[in-house]
């Protein structure tokens, strides 16, 4: 038999610091332990890097742009592509969350760490770390490739060029915001299908809404999700389309808007 | 550290889970969470955890709401369901995790999954882990912060019999070290074995808050069953001896506190024909389901035949 003076001592209480950093330990560990998380990065980021080289060739193989329209913005290829990682991203986001209330294990998380917020925030902070390095990835290496083709045709251009590497930075945040738009809805939704088909509906459904006669197009389609995003980067700014700054605003509002659901949500309700 | 637990009522629309429910659970003992399926165990460990908001009372560890501890892991160690587990992940990047979230390093994440004997298996996926395995990790995960509370649902659940019986030496030595320990079973015979006091809950409300010894005694009943064609003559003369008599629907009588041979012995001396003695004794599981018997809640077809099989 032990005897009974075995009980551990209490440590003191560690610093608030130290507490967070432990919960983004955590989550660190989750987020890289689930085989979804390096397929679903790798469909991220090479899926958009072949696909704006893809459309840059097409570009430059195609006669210039007829008389009298509008130069193609030499941004747009390289935006494109990243269009295509959207998707796999939002599965990725959606899992984060989705996959714990699914298996139960969101019991032994709120067990662990009772400040559900914390939770939240040191997922957001994990995922959209690794997916904002992950959009900067894509978006300097597709600059580079992209302009690269254009260049032989004197289409593309260089850092030099003002506000590209603005443009190029900008261009990269897209799967940040994805990625954390998805993460909340999927805490929302505390299903996979459910919170990926919500996601893919709500960032989707809406650019439809583009496609509206003018003006309606573009005055509803420049609140999108992507539309957003994209306009964020353009280098030649048009009129009918809000400005970088108010892009980025409305880019910001989405997942800071289901972020502040999601953690209402998240503190309110048994699981 | 102790468990209180203080006029806790959970109301999930018009059933009511938790009723009233007060008690506390002292250190040093294996406390017993006694009670047939849906009679609110799970519930009422959920609302002390804080996964649960009661709909009022409080339960309290420690003096503190679970959720005002900090890293909680090192106050209270929980296993809830062993199958809430990301089956993609390996069992050491599990434990791993959970235990980063309360600054608890990795010497000892390797030292409870030895404990448990998941060692072995430390770096294969979970998803291919047996019930009883799974629960040998849940149990790792439960002693990771070495907490002086821990709160076990179920946790025999899915063991082989070493492994139940490495479990219930186990408690007993943490018990011993001066921990509260609350252990949560719907089978007495497991817990007549392992808990020194019992709980014992039937549709959210307490019926018994004892120590498992003087719950033994007083429901380990013996008694004598008799039939006889003179059964009022017969019952005068038992009582007469001073043991008590109760007469059934169906004519037989039930004799205590006098043993079937002296019953017997009386008859024959009187002249009294005897059809049937049969010297009876009660077990454990029948007191239980006598205690929760009107409280339980999912009843089978054949209740007495399922009773006997979940012993």
């Amino acid at each position: 038999m032990i005897s009974a003076a075995r009980l551990p001592a209490d440590r003191g209480t560690p610093s608030l610091a130290a507490r967070a950093l432990d919960v983004l330990a955590c989550e660190w560990v989750k987020f890289w332990s689930v085989r979804s998380t390096p397929w679903t990065l790798l469909a991220a980021l090479v899926t958009p890097v072949v696909l704006s080289d893809l459309v840059a060739f097409i570009t430059a193989q195609s006669p210039s742009p007829a008389p009298g329209g509008p130069p193609p913005d030499p941004m747009f290829s390289s935006f494109l592509g990243l269009e295509y990682a959207v998707l796999a991203v939002c599965v990725l986001g959606v899992l984060q969350f989705s996959s714990e209330y699914s298996t139960g294990l969101i019991r032994t998380t709120f067990v662990a760490v009772p400040r559900r917020r914390a939770v939240l925030a040191a997922k957001a902070a994990v995922t959209g770390s690794v997916l904002l390095l992950a959009g900067e990835g894509v978006s300097f290496t597709s600059f580079f490739i992209v302009q690269g083709v254009l260049h032989t045709r004197h289409l593309g251009v260089s850092f030099a060029h003002p506000g590209a590497l603005g443009a190029v930075l900008a261009n990269g945040t897209l799967l940040l915001a994805c990625s954390l738009f998805a993460l909340a809805v999927g805490a929302i939704a505390r299903h996979t299908a459910g919170g990926i088909a919500a996601t893919i509906a709500l960032i989707t459904v809406p650019s439809i809404l583009g496609l509206l006669p003018a003006p309606w197009g573009s005055r509803i389609g420049r609140f999108t999700l992507i539309d957003a995003a994209q306009q964020v980067s353009y280098l030649h700014p048009r009129p009918d389309l809000l400005s970088p700054a108010w892009s980025l605003l409305v880019l910001s509002a989405w997942p800071a808007t289901a972020l502040a659901v999601a953690a209402v949500r998240i503190t309110r309700s048994q699981t | 550290m102790v468990i209180e637990v203080h006029q806790l009522t959970r109301r999930f629309g018009s059933l009511t889970a938790v009723d009233e429910l007060s008690f506390t659970v002292q250190p040093g003992h294996v406390t017993g969470f006694l009670g047939p399926n849906g009679a609110g165990k799970t519930t009422t460990m959920r609302l002390i955890l804080g996964l649960d908001v009661p709909t009022s009372g409080q339960a309290l560890v420690d003096g503190r709401r679970y959720g005002d501890l900090i890293q909680p892991l090192r106050k209270v160690g929980t296993l809830l369901d062993a199958s809430a587990v990301h089956p993609s992940r390996t069992a050491w990047q599990h434990a791993l995790a959970i235990a980063l979230s309360n600054g608890i390093g990795r010497r000892r994440v390797t030292e409870v999954l030895r404990l448990t004997g998941v060692d072995e298996v430390a770096n294969r996926r979970v998803g291919g882990f047996s019930l009883g395995m799974k629960q040998r990790l849940g149990i790792a995960v439960a002693l990771l912060g070495d907490a002086p509370t821990l709160i076990l649902d179920e946790p025999v659940n899915g063991l082989d019999p070493e492994g139940i019986r490495w479990i219930r030496q186990f408690l007993a030595q943490l018990a011993a070290q001066g921990r509260t320990i609350l252990v949560s079973s719907h089978v007495l015979s497991e817990m007549a074995l392992t808990a020194d006091h019992l709980l014992i809950l039937g549709r959210g409300k307490l019926l018994a808050d004892t120590s498992t010894a003087r719950f033994l005694d007083s429901n380990a009943r013996h008694d004598v069953l008799l039939r006889s064609p003179r059964a009022t003559d017969l019952r005068a003369l038992i009582t007469a001896r001073g043991a008590s008599v109760t007469r059934q629907a169906d004519g037989a009588l039930v004799v205590t506190g006098m043993d079937a041979a002296a019953v017997g012995d009386l008859a024959a001396g009187h002249g009294i024909a005897v059809h049937a003695l049969t010297a009876r004794t009660a077990s454990l599981e029948d007191a239980y389901l006598d205690l929760t018997g009107d409280s339980v809640q999912y009843r089978g077809e054949m209740t007495p035949v399922e009773g006997v099989a979940a012993s």
